[in-house]
Parts: structure tokens; sequence; C-alpha cells
């Protein structure tokens, strides 16, 4: 990693992914606050480390590592952007904190008001269920972030004020609000987060499928004079093979089984503590702001979940004991079933979408059969996993009648530097062409023992029996 | 469906606009209306940032095709479910702003604006208490082109709806 030419760069750091990352002394001082160095207690890839043991990166190597390409591409944009030292090093800094807002776990707390429990999702014919929207719910993790990095005394005193630190922020939540030619570049179509954790995840998982050829790419970023990151045609497999080894990662990594089973056992165990009034678990959004703005900010790590947890265990209700001893003990819940499918984009009934409908109709009458309790029955559904994250269902013939500001996932190529660049969908010849009217989703169905039970295996392979003869 | 999702469907019938994406001026209207539903205290759970044409939640976006493709395919889990009281008697305040029968790319115009100023002054960077053409001038940074009007109409209309003191 170069260091830029107006921003001086004295410190550095040796990265496992990227080697040499040149640091300025501001960057240093953000790192050494005590708001940042919690990102040391956040490991990446949440829950991965039980099915891959060396995945315990932390966020603060990716954070760093993001600041690292960062660099990059803001020394290839600087002369078209007309970049001063002042903007690249704001953009840095929304490159290095762009994670400071991460719950713990990753992503399993963020989202668990949008978990449906086991009661919410079958069908009943009984009364009508209640969804609360006068709460507030759980911020996104950028939310979150902003809230730390304009009111954490720390971080605001090391970033030079809170006017620079709003437009940090400001610049991480990707808003055009900013200046608008940087934020094109957080906006951009390769993603800086992405290129980090795709080579880092796979690099302490152990696996191949996120190797990228992250040097080919960013030496064939070029950026438009309208201000719009893409990558040259002649990179067009290096970026093609970067879509795969996302897609390929999330197949084996990120919705691994045994991860997602815990992952999933983690949210409806949370979720249910929470509806419950658990005592130490944010009540609602504002809560999440109000600790995260307050001393305790430094608690709010990985062990902040694993001491709920080990409260849980100790409790008296025996689903939640189930659940929490299921995390505790690293004892996943069992599969009863799996269904996976490939299909087109648009596709409306498939083996999957079957499968779904079956364990809403019939959990309640697997429950009863084999007389356990229906709340320890789980249905789960990977999200649809597709080569290019254009919005919802749409082809791509659809996708490409939206607005710029819909499609900020597409990837955009050169077929010439002079020009504006494209839609990789628009390349006739991309692989992508083909393949990215398809997605891929997995359903899983699991039971989670009652540890005091003592014939469970009995239990299981009655219910997977039970389970397989459906339709 | 995910609960957001079924609470994005919940909240459009409680509305009583149908769930329209073909056109761009289908998705813009959605989208603002669900920040002007959730700036009401109707906690939806999407995040918004401020984009060309003002506050965007692309989550939002793919929330929405996917609660239509569920719904066109018989799927439509949000059937049992109902809002909580409280929110449902706010959507049935909002229904006189947010329904219109103007032409679409009018009543796009209009929220776009209302959502625009609602963001803008929840952010503090734009106040009521500016002038007018204040308002207007910052709005023309962003390309956005409304008469001082419209921006006095758009103003009073947040303050009586409660979106502003």
């Amino acid at each position: 990693m170069g260091s830029q030419h107006s921003l001086s760069v004295p410190h550095v750091i040796v990265d496992s992914i990227h080697g040499d990352i040149h640091l300025s002394d501001l960057e240093m001082k953000v790192i050494d606050t005590a708001s940042f160095q919690r990102l040391r207690y956040l490991k990446q890839l949440g829950m991965g480390h039980v099915t891959y043991p060396n995945a315990t990166h932390t966020r603060f190597a990716h954070s760093i590592g993001v600041l690292g390409i960062m660099a990059r591409v803001t020394d290839l944009a600087r002369d078209t952007l007309e970049l001063s030292s002042e903007d690249v090093q704001d953009l840095r800094l929304a490159g290095l904190l762009h994670d400071i807002g991460h719950y713990p776990y990753s992503h399993l707390m963020e989202h668990i008001d949008n978990i449906k429990l086991t009661e919410e999702f079958i069908e009943s014919s009984e009364s009508n269920k209640t969804l609360i929207a006068s709460s507030q719910k759980y911020f996104d993790h950028e939310i979150v972030g902003e809230a730390i990095v304009t009111s954490q005394e720390d971080l605001v005193g090391a970033i030079g004020g809170e006017e620079r630190a709003t437009k940090i922020a400001k610049l991480f939540r990707r808003e055009e609000s900013a200046h608008s030619q940087l934020s094109k570049l957080i906006h951009s179509s390769l993603d800086m987060d992405r290129l980090d954790y795709l080579l880092r995840d796979a690099q302490a998982a152990g696996v191949p499928y996120g190797k990228i050829d992250l040097n080919y790419l960013l030496n064939n970023f070029h950026v438009s004079n309208k201000g719009v990151l893409g990558v040259k045609l002649k990179a067009l497999t290096a970026v093609e093979q970067f879509l795969y080894a996302r897609f390929f990662m999330h197949k084996a990594v990120y919705y691994h089984k045994t991860t997602f089973a815990l992952e999933e056992i983690c949210r409806q165990l949370l979720r249910r503590l929470k509806d419950n009034k658990f005592e130490g678990l944010p009540r609602d959004g504002n809560e999440v702001i109000e600790l995260v703005k307050s001393k305790e900010l430094n608690l709010f790590n990985d062990s902040f979940v694993d001491r709920i947890i080990e409260k849980a265990v100790q409790g008296e209700d025996d689903l939640i004991k189930s659940l929490a001893s299921c995390l505790r003990e690293r004892k996943p819940p069992k599969l009863l079933k799996e269904v996976s499918v490939y299909e087109q984009i648009g596709t409306e009934y498939h083996a999957g979408s079957a499968f779904k409908k079956d364990c809403r109709n019939r959990i309640q009458s697997l429950a009863e059969n084999n007389e356990v309790d229906v709340r320890r029955i789980i249905f789960c559904e990977t999200k649809q996993l597709k080569l290019e994250q254009r919005a919802g269902m749409l082809s791509e013939k659809e996708a490409r009648s939206l607005e710029d500001s819909e499609r900020e996932e597409i990837v955009k190529v050169f077929k010439s530097e002079a020009e504006e660049p494209v839609s990789i969908m628009n390349i006739d010849h991309s692989i992508l062409n083909v393949s990215s009217n398809y997605f891929y989703q997995s359903f899983r169905l699991y039971y989670v023992p009652n540890f005091n039970e003592s014939n469970t295996n009995e239990l299981v392979n009655n219910m997977k029996e039970e389970v397989s003869g459906w339709e | 469906m995910d609960k957001q999702q079924i609470g994005l469907k919940l909240a459009l019938d409680t509305l009583g606009v149908p769930l329209q994406l073909e056109s761009f001026d289908d998705r813009l209207i959605l989208q603002k209306t669900i920040c002007l539903i959730q700036a009401a205290g109707i906690h939806l759970g999407y995040s918004f940032n401020w984009y060309l044409r003002g506050p965007y939640s692309s989550q939002l976006t793919n929330d929405a095709f996917k609660v239509q493709h569920d719904v066109n395919s018989g799927m439509d889990e949000s059937v049992g479910w109902n809002l909580d009281p409280g929110s449902i008697s706010k959507i049935e305040n909002l229904k006189t702003l947010l329904i219109s029968n103007e032409d679409k790319s009018t009543h796009a115009r209009k929220v776009e604006l209302l959502a625009s100023l609602k963001y803008l002054i929840d952010r503090r960077d734009i106040s009521c208490h500016q002038s007018l053409e204040e308002i207007r001038s910052y709005l023309l940074g962003f390309h956005k082109d409304y008469s001082t009007q419209e921006i006095s109409k758009s103003l009073t209309q947040l303050k009586q709806y409660g979106f502003t003191a």
C-alpha cells in the first residue's frame, strides 16, 4: 500500500491480507481510542468460529483493511475528482469507521425485531397476531455508528470536532448530502467493505472460495468524468470472479448449516428475552442509542451476549434454558429437513416455497404427534442469494430500468474509458447475463432438544421420517 | 415474509394504498410515504439515507418487491396479523395527507418535498425558521427545484400533521 503524496502517513500496521497499511497521525489517534478498540472484541463472522475454528478475526482488523483499500481508491480518484488532502483523509476515516456501530456477534442482534418465533410463523385459525410498531426497533449498525462517532468524546476529539465527525458519519452512511463526489466513492459499485471481507473471511475460515484478484481489480478501477467508479472492461473476468466468490462464500461459510442454525438459535433466544424485558438487554432502539452514547459502550461487545447467554442458562424457563445451552455448549439444533433451490428469478412455486408452506401448515401437528413443545421446532430460510444483488425479484430487463439511486449494488464496467460506465448486465459476453437470472436459497427445519429428555435421537428420527413424507 | 415485510404490508393496507412498483414514480411514492409514516412514529424498521431524490431506503425497495412477489404467489404471510391500535390510529390520521387523487407525478413531487423537508429538518440541515428562499436555495443544491409556495405549503402541512413543532 503506497503512501499518499500530499497526506502524511508515517505509521504502518502490518495486515495479514494487504501487507503494510500506512496510516496518518489522525488515523492512529482514532484507532487508539477506547471506542475504536472495542472492535477488537467483536468477531467479524459472528458465530462462524463454531464451524471454522480459526474464524475469530475481528472487526478491528477488517476496519483497518477497508481503510487500506480506500487509500488505494482515493489515490486513483484524487485527480479526476479533484480531492483535497482533507477530502482524502475524510474518505479514509469513513472507511476506517464504517463498522464502528456494529452490535455484538455481527448482525445477530441488529435484526432481532424481524425474527418470527414459531408461534408467529405457523398457520393458526386462532385469534389475530399483533405487530407492534409503536416501539422503536433496534437501529441498523450504521445509524448506531453515527451515534457513536458524533457523541463519544474520545472519538470526537480524535477526529477533530463534532462537525467533522458528523461529516465522516454522513460519508459512511453513504449520504449524498455530504460532498456529492465523495459520497459517490463510498457509494461505489465495488464495495470497499466486500473487497476486504471476502479475502479476510476466506483466509480465516481456511476456504478457497473468497480468493479474489484484488490487485488486478484495484489496478483497473477507473473514475468517470461524472465521478462514477467502475472497472475497466479488461478486468471483466476479475469482476465476474469477485461476484462468484461472494456467492460461494455465502453458500459455504455465511450460510453454513451449523453456523446458521446456532445464529438462528441466538436470534430466537434474544428475541424471547427481549419480549420478556430481560434485564440488561436494551428494550428498544432508543435504549441501544443511549447505551452506545454512554461509558457502557466498551462493554457492548461479544461478551455482552455471552453474559446474557450464561444468565439465561441459569433461568427457570425450559425453552430459554435449552436455547441458551445450545449456544454455550456448542450443540446445534437437530436438522429435520433441508430444501435447497436454485431457481430462475420470478419463479413463484418451487420446492422451497412448497416446503415452507408445508411447515406453516404442519409444524403444529408434527409437535403434537411427537409430544414436543411446538416452539422447539424452528423454521428458517436464508436470504435469496443472487450473483448480482439487484432489488427484489426483478428480472435482468427490469433491473436495467431502475434509476441510479435504486441500483447501487449493480457493478459498473467501462466499455470505453472516455464514456460513463454501464451496468455489467449490459456487457453481452458477460457470464452474468445468464447466471444472474437465478437465485439460490435454503429452507431448513430444526428441532431444539430439551436436554432433560432421554429419547432425543428417537424423537428426531421420528420427526425426520414424518417430515420426509410431506409433499 | 419476515416481520419487517409484514409490517410494510400492514401499513400500506391500513393506509389503503395498493403496493405498486411498476414505474419510478410508484417506487418514489412508496419510499416517501413510508418515510413519512415512520416519521409519524410508526416504526417499521427502515433506515433512510439521503440520495439524489431525497430520503431513500434500499432495504425498503427490496422488501417491497419481495412482498409483491409473495402476495402474487398466494403466499401472503401478513394474513392473520394486525398492527397495534396506536399505529393504526396514527396512520388513519395521515390518510388525507398521503392519499391523493392527483396524477401520479404531481403526488410524487409533493411527497418527495414533504419527506425531504422532514428529513433535513430532523438532521438539522435546515430549520423551519429559515426563510423560504434559503430553504429553496438549499434544495436547489440537490437539484430539487421547488417554488417558495410549494415549500411554504409543505412546511404548513408538516406542522399541521404533527411532524414539526
